[in-house]
């Protein structure tokens, strides 16, 4: 009976493990190679908040500058006058690789189907990751009163501020789990019934068990 | 068909609106500075009774971690709030019964506390033995185990007690 209960348990430790084990694979190489992927990524994101700044500023009072990884946000201050407002380490935009190291681990996805929700999750999170400074920098202006807003937002600026941040926080995940919810559901759904009807198996092989003993007994 | 509708919205309301409770619960708490700095200052202390045991003569400051030899201080971005907040909300936006719920919060607020005090505990050591190190280990390992930690035990919670009792 122990060892029916202990292989129960094992299709799910199995792919706990599995999943576990080409997650920290993964990562291990993915951190790696952060330090050469962190420059031009960072250069990508400046781009794309570059345009998120023109876009909301009038006028523009925000330059940024990549140095070194590191992603500087300046406040223009005057004709050809700027000062540094804030910076973004070379780490702010790792949660990339998690994200490559969660699809990379998700079991039962075919190869071009992992590529192309891959490819989408990252363009997703490069969006939110280029949105996220922009709406960061314009709510700490805003909290420092070097920009106005509408009442509504100057009255409910810190539950912004914390709503921003946890949907920073939470977007790898959250894009995970959006493109592969149906795949874990399925695989999830599978061992069930594989629990089902081992439980089932063993009724089975109990009462045919008794079958043949009471056979044997009829024969002796 | 519109009996099948109604059942299945019956079937679900109760989870989303779990799920929206405990992200609005979420954000509350996020938004709520007395709150944080006790959840702090808990992680702080908890962190500093540990590394006492192996010998280390921490004390807790506020809501600093701090010896001689090094000091860590536990901020909001630390105590793996949105972690286990995100985690909750999982919990309670899946279709299973009560139970199994209360089963999926106990395993997500404790079994992250847990892995939050080792995390601090190893950054403390690795901030003494391995001072080059402390801000990939900080920003890069441990952001990324925490997030694959709070998904495995997701995935043991839906495995063992959610799905044996999901509607079909």
């Amino acid at each position: 009976m122990r060892t029916l209960r202990n292989s129960r348990m094992n299709p799910l430790a199995s792919l706990i493990v599995r999943f576990l084990a080409i997650f920290v694979l993964v990562l291990v190489v993915l951190a790696a190679a952060w330090p050469v992927i962190s420059p031009t990524y960072t250069k990508w994101i400046a781009g794309a908040a570059r345009v998120g700044f023109h876009a909301v500023e009038a006028p523009n009072v925000s330059a940024l500058e990549v140095r070194d990884g590191t992603l500087w946000i300046h406040r223009i201050v005057g004709p050809g006058q700027i000062s540094p407002f804030t910076w973004f380490d070379r780490f702010t935009f790792f949660a990339l690789v998690p994200l490559v190291a969660l699809f990379a681990a998700t079991p039962g996805l075919g190869w071009v189907r992992r590529m192309v929700r891959l490819s989408i999750s990252l363009g997703l999170l490069f969006v939110i990751q280029a949105g996220y400074i922009v709406i960061s920098v314009q709510l700490a202006y805003a909290a420092m009163g070097l920009s106005t807003v509408g009442a509504f937002v100057a009255r409910t600026l810190e539950g912004w501020q914390v709503l921003v941040r946890v949907l920073w926080d939470a977007a790898p995940l959250a894009l995970w789990i959006a493109f592969t919810a149906g795949v874990w559901s399925r695989r999830l759904r599978a061992l069930r019934q594989d629990r089902k009807s081992t439980t089932r198996g063993v009724h089975h092989t109990g009462i045919a068990g008794l079958r043949t003993e009471v056979r044997k007994g009829w024969e002796s | 068909m519109r009996t099948t509708h109604k059942r299945t919205f019956r079937r679900y309301l109760p989870s989303v609106a779990g799920g929206a409770i405990a992200l609005a619960g979420l954000l509350l708490l996020a938004s709520h500075d007395a709150a944080m700095m006790h959840i702090q200052r808990v992680l702080a202390v908890a962190s500093s009774g540990i590394l006492n045991l192996f010998g280390q003569d921490t004390v807790v400051v506020g809501t600093t971690v701090q010896s001689n030899l090094f000091g860590i201080t536990v901020v909001t971005a630390c105590t793996g709030l949105f972690i286990t907040g995100l985690f909750l909300v999982a919990v309670m936006a899946f279709p299973t019964r009560w139970r199994s719920k209360a089963i999926g919060v106990g395993i997500g607020i404790g079994g992250i506390f847990v892995v939050n005090i080792v995390r601090l505990v190893s950054l403390y050591f690795i901030g003494i033995h391995w001072p080059g190190f402390l801000d990939a280990a900080h920003q890069l390992v441990w952001q990324s185990l925490l997030i694959v930690v709070a998904v495995a035990l997701w995935l043991l919670w839906a495995g063992r007690w959610a799905y044996a009792h999901a509607p079909q």
